[in-house]
């Protein structure tokens, strides 16, 4: 009996084992192309010889290509990531505390209007949006990629319903020691939020990390390009050279699996909590 | 309700009210309005041609294959990723330890951009690819992943099924978590096989889990962009062109801004729409069932 | 007391971010500002990697000798296209003073839109052509309001290349000029090597617009003596040519000689053995693929011509781009790019190390008599069919809608004859329609 249980128990990690193998497969073979001699590249599924030429190519340009700016995309990415997170994360939190803990007029039609912009479809605001940047001076600057995603409503819709379920009687003691509104937000209220605020967080930077579209569209100079509208470009003239694609792929993904997985314990917390 | 706490109240959401007007509010009028004149985006001039655009779109193949497309890929994506975030998270579940680990595995493809994936899939389905030579040498299989329309549709699906699967299961997991030993053990007892426990006892009680993933999943589908960006341009022959991929051509490589606008505010409309008749289908299916 | 405290934490995190962007866009040089005697002037080369060293080293020459001058030269993105690219740039209000890689059809786009600057009403403009020796070639590039918008930088007839190798192991000893010898090499190959292909390009079946100019075009010129296809608003496309050149392509497909898959190097690998070939490819298979050589592996030929045609001075599609500057840059920016153009074209030595570097033939009326090209093209005899072409080879429509147009080929007429979806005859007719319909 317990043999047969042994066993089973086995087999279910076997098969865990092998489709997580299968789920992860592309970014070995991600990996393992960027590594790979030129002649190897989408050739096989496990390259045999290996070179770092791929890298020196995309970082040092050939014979007859000038190297594309990588590490100022790279640089660019952090930045614009960053900024924009920070913004989203700072404005979702003042947002959902005034929607969730503090009466006042007009608190409904806001709610209102934030749950039907939230359900909008974006696409229809690409064009105006870029108009409005553009009229406002910030095409092909920094400020044109952040400020347009320096909110997110999803991030004021999961504090709102989190700080509402922080039951009232936190609050009321607080103010009954002589806390204010903001000590309250500050001492209270997100020292409670850590483990919703890492998901958020993680959430936000990963979706802002691989944005195309608009940093695509609203930015021209070399200096200003992301990594990713880079590595998109180098689909077209560059096509000849896989590796070196590769090796760009990974420059891209790599920051942000270590990101994650630094939080990874913390993330899979607050998940399991902010599901319940 | 005092007038401190109003003006407290107000101050605090003075971010998002900026935010909607000059991002949200501003850009809604311009599209109406946008969408009313014939304007290329470079040139100075512009004539307003009335409802031109939106007749011209109704009868455009771009726009037709949009709405089309949009469902399929609902068709097709949808069971692929409902499917495999319910197998990983059982998996995980019949796991003692670990669990952790693997979740955390799982997940990573979310970390993916589009543009490595399509990258990736590109590579692995050129004619030439190993996994191609082995289709049609081994097993005589020849099979123009990107250049037939079903094929190139079920590949985009699958990218974005990878991607968010080990996200759905996570958030399914939870889902389990949440089920009563007891109920199981009950039922063993009983002598239900495993199938009929499944379907009788875990997906129910699943169920508000499983809303959350079909939500999510639906907002994706009409999102999708970047895949077939990369991949296949929308086509072929218009197979994969989404809303997005289709306002995108039209406003930035055909510069027809007013046209595009009007196709934006179509797919806005119908989006919506979808979306909330989907909602109400699955709330409908599951309180039939007495699920939630 | 409560606000200032929240006002101050807003706008501290704003101030983060402010300096944080700041620092790094502080040494972004600023458009169009001319400081300390100094006018920078934007230059966006072509996503062509060889072309931008050329801008690079041109440009820093030029700056060498003219210090009031600063040209900045960056590559044009692809997003998607380069045209797609140079349009947002100009309605997010951020154009180059000047950008190369610019055809006929998008310069009469842009023009249409006012966002050219015309170059005949800038100084030195009739000094340019004459000490460019190109006024006979700049005579096809006027506009219909009878201006010059663009500058054609290289003119570079588009040849079909032939593995050579692969053909004489078919016992095939010389490229095949018609269409039926053409279906017989598909014959032959399909026989010794069923695994091989005579075109293997994924472009086939691909509708954007400038695909058709390196396979629609190229048969369509030969088959029909360089028909201008439109004309005005008006679609004059020479029909029995233009059905035989899908008649021939539907031949191919039937005799299995067509891939239309994505593949990985198709005819450096010998999947495909017939491709077209612009002279930018002899230069990339230089540096990724040398054993790709000349009269040993592969040759160059004129496109294929119908059974009843001449094969000597077939025409063909010319690939020809040129230079042109922004309607928004400021006057001082536009009088030093001109400068900076009649610099670079004063001096046929730029136009040499041009060829010599891209590999594309310079648009000059002297060509093939100056002699400071003659010893190149000496050197380069894989560049001779290029030259020899020059003559026959038509320039792309210079319609404003020819991004429609084309697209409409592909659309309507070439892919879907290439995939066996169409029949010939009922793949022009539609075509023709949705072309009418576009030009009214």
């Amino acid at each position: 009996m317990v043999g047969t249980k042994k066993k089973g128990l086995f087999f279910r990690y076997l098969i865990a084992v092998v489709l997580l193998l299968i789920m992860i497969f592309p970014y070995i073979y991600m990996v393992l192309n960027s590594f790979s001699d030129w002649e190897q590249v989408d050739k096989t599924l496990f390259p045999t010889d290996f070179t770092l030429k791929s890298y020196e190519w995309l970082l040092g340009g050939g014979e007859a290509v000038i190297p594309r700016p990588w590490l100022q995309a790279f640089f660019n990415s952090f930045l614009v990531s960053a900024s924009s997170t920070l913004l989203m994360m700072v404005s979702a939190v003042l947002v959902a505390y005034a929607l969730a803990k503090i009466p006042f007029r007009g608190r409904d039609t806001i709610n209102n209007l934030i749950l039907f912009q939230m359900f909008f479809p974006a696409i229809i605001l690409l064009i105006p949006t870029f108009l409005v940047i553009q009229k406002i001076g910030m095409y092909d600057s920094y400020w044109g990629m952040i400020l347009p995603k320096a909110m997110s409503l999803w991030a004021v819709f999961m504090y709102t319903n989190f700080f509402k379920a922080i039951p009232e009687t936190f609050i009321e003691a607080a103010k009954l020691d002589g806390a204010n509104e903001r000590q309250i937000l500050f001492k209270v209220v997100l020292p409670m939020s850590k483990s919703i605020t890492t998901v958020i967080f993680l959430f936000l930077f990963m979706e802002r990390w691989t944005e195309l579209l608009w940093d695509m569209l609203v930015v021209k100079s070399d200096s200003m390009l992301t990594l990713n509208v880079l590595l998109s470009q180098m689909f077209g003239p560059y096509g000849g050279y896989p590796g070196p694609m590769y090796a760009a792929s990974v420059l891209l993904t790599l920051p942000i699996i270590i990101l994650f997985l630094i939080f990874a314990k913390k993330f899979q917390e607050g998940m399991q909590f902010s599901l319940k | 309700m005092n007038t401190k706490q109003g003006r407290l109240g107000w101050l605090f959401t003075s971010p998002y009210l900026i935010y909607a007007v000059v991002f949200f509010l501003i850009p809604l009028v311009w599209s109406l309005f946008l969408s009313m004149t014939d304007w290329n985006l470079i040139s100075p001039t512009f004539s307003f041609v009335g409802i031109t655009n939106y007749t011209e779109a109704f009868q455009s193949p771009g726009v037709k294959a949009a709405f089309f497309v949009t469902f399929k890929f609902l068709a097709v994506f949808i069971p692929l990723v409902v499917a495999s975030s319910v197998i990983v998270a059982l998996i995980v579940k019949g796991l003692p330890k670990y669990k952790g680990i693997f979740l955390i595995g799982f997940f990573l493809p979310y970390l993916a951009s589009g543009v490595v994936s399509s990258l990736i899939v590109k590579g692995l389905l050129s004619y030439n690819s190993p996994i191609n030579e082995f289709l049609r040498n081994s097993l005589g299989l020849d099979i123009d992943w990107l250049g037939t329309p079903f094929a190139a549709l079920f590949v985009v699906a699958v990218i974005i099924a990878w991607k968010f699967t080990g996200y759905y299961a996570l958030i399914l997991t939870s889902g389990f978590e949440s089920i009563n030993k007891e109920i199981y053990e009950a039922a063993m007892i009983d002598g239900v096989s495993a199938w009929q426990r499944f379907w009788k006892i875990t997906f129910p009680l699943l169920y508000p889990a499983l809303y959350t993933v079909l939500i999510l999943s639906i907002g994706v589908t009409f999102g999708i962009f970047t895949e077939v960006y990369q991949l296949t341009g929308g086509g072929p022959n218009f197979a994969t062109n989404t809303w997005q991929m289709e306002i995108f051509t039209r406003a930035f490589s055909n510069l027809q801004a007013g046209y595009a606008s009007a196709i934006a505010i179509i797919a806005s409309v119908v989006t919506f729409i979808s979306i909330f008749i989907i909602r109400k289908i699955i709330e409908l299916w599951g309180k039939r069932n007495g699920w939630d | 007391m409560k606000t200032k405290k929240v006002v101050s934490i807003l706008f501290l995190a704003s101030l983060t971010v402010t300096s944080l962007a700041a620092c790094s866009t502080g040494n972004k040089v600023q458009n169009g500002v001319v400081k300390d005697g100094v006018t920078t002037i934007e230059f966006w080369a072509a996503p062509n990697p060889t072309q931008q060293v050329y801008w690079k080293e041109v440009a820093e020459e030029f700056t060498k000798e003219n210090p009031e001058i600063n040209v900045n030269v960056s590559p044009m993105k692809e997003s998607p296209t380069s045209e797609a690219s140079i349009q947002s740039a100009i309605a997010g209000g951020s154009a180059p003073t000047m950008s190369e890689n610019i055809n006929r059809g998008f310069a009469a786009q842009l023009a249409d839109s006012k966002a050219l600057v015309k170059l005949d009403e800038l100084n030195g403009w009739d000094k340019l052509k004459e000490s460019r020796n190109m006024e006979n070639t700049m005579e096809g590039w006027e506009f219909s309001d009878n201006h010059q918008y663009v500058m054609p930088i290289y003119s570079s007839p588009m040849l079909f290349g032939w593995r050579l190798d692969i053909l004489e192991e078919i016992g095939v000893h010389e490229a095949p000029k018609t269409y039926s010898e053409m279906l017989d090499v598909a014959k032959k190959l399909k026989e010794k090597y069923p695994d091989k292909y005579v075109w293997a390009k994924d472009a086939l079946a691909d509708p954007t617009a400038w695909k058709r100019w390196f396979d629609f075009f190229m048969l369509y010129d030969a088959a029909s003596n360089g028909n201008n296809f439109v004309e005005g608003t008006k679609f004059i496309g020479d029909e029995k040519a233009g059905e035989k050149v899908l008649g021939f392509v539907d031949d191919l497909r039937k005799e299995d000689a067509l891939l239309t898959r994505k593949a990985k190097d198709p005819f450096e690998s010998g999947l495909g053995i017939f491709t077209d070939i612009g002279p930018w490819t002899i230069s990339y298979w230089k540096e990724k693929f040398p054993e790709m050589k000349w009269n040993e592996t592969y040759t160059l030929a004129a496109p294929p011509v119908p059974d009843d045609k001449e094969t000597s001075n077939v025409n063909t599609f010319a690939d020809t781009k040129g230079l042109v500057v922004y309607a928004s840059a400021t006057k001082e920016q536009q009088e030093a790019a001109m400068k900076f153009i009649n610099w670079v074209y004063s001096n046929p030595e730029n136009d040499l190390k041009w060829f010599e570097k891209t590999n594309l033939p310079p648009a000059r009326d002297d060509l093939t008599t100056n002699d400071t090209f003659k010893v190149f093209l000496d050197k380069n005899p894989e560049l001779l069919p290029y030259a020899a072409a020059v003559p026959n080879a038509i320039p792309p429509m210079d319609n404003s809608k020819y991004n429609d147009i084309q697209t409409f080929i592909g659309q309507h007429a070439f892919n879907p004859v290439v995939k066996g979806e169409k029949d010939p005859k009922t793949a022009w007719k539609d075509m023709q329609e949705a072309i009418e319909g576009v030009l009214k």
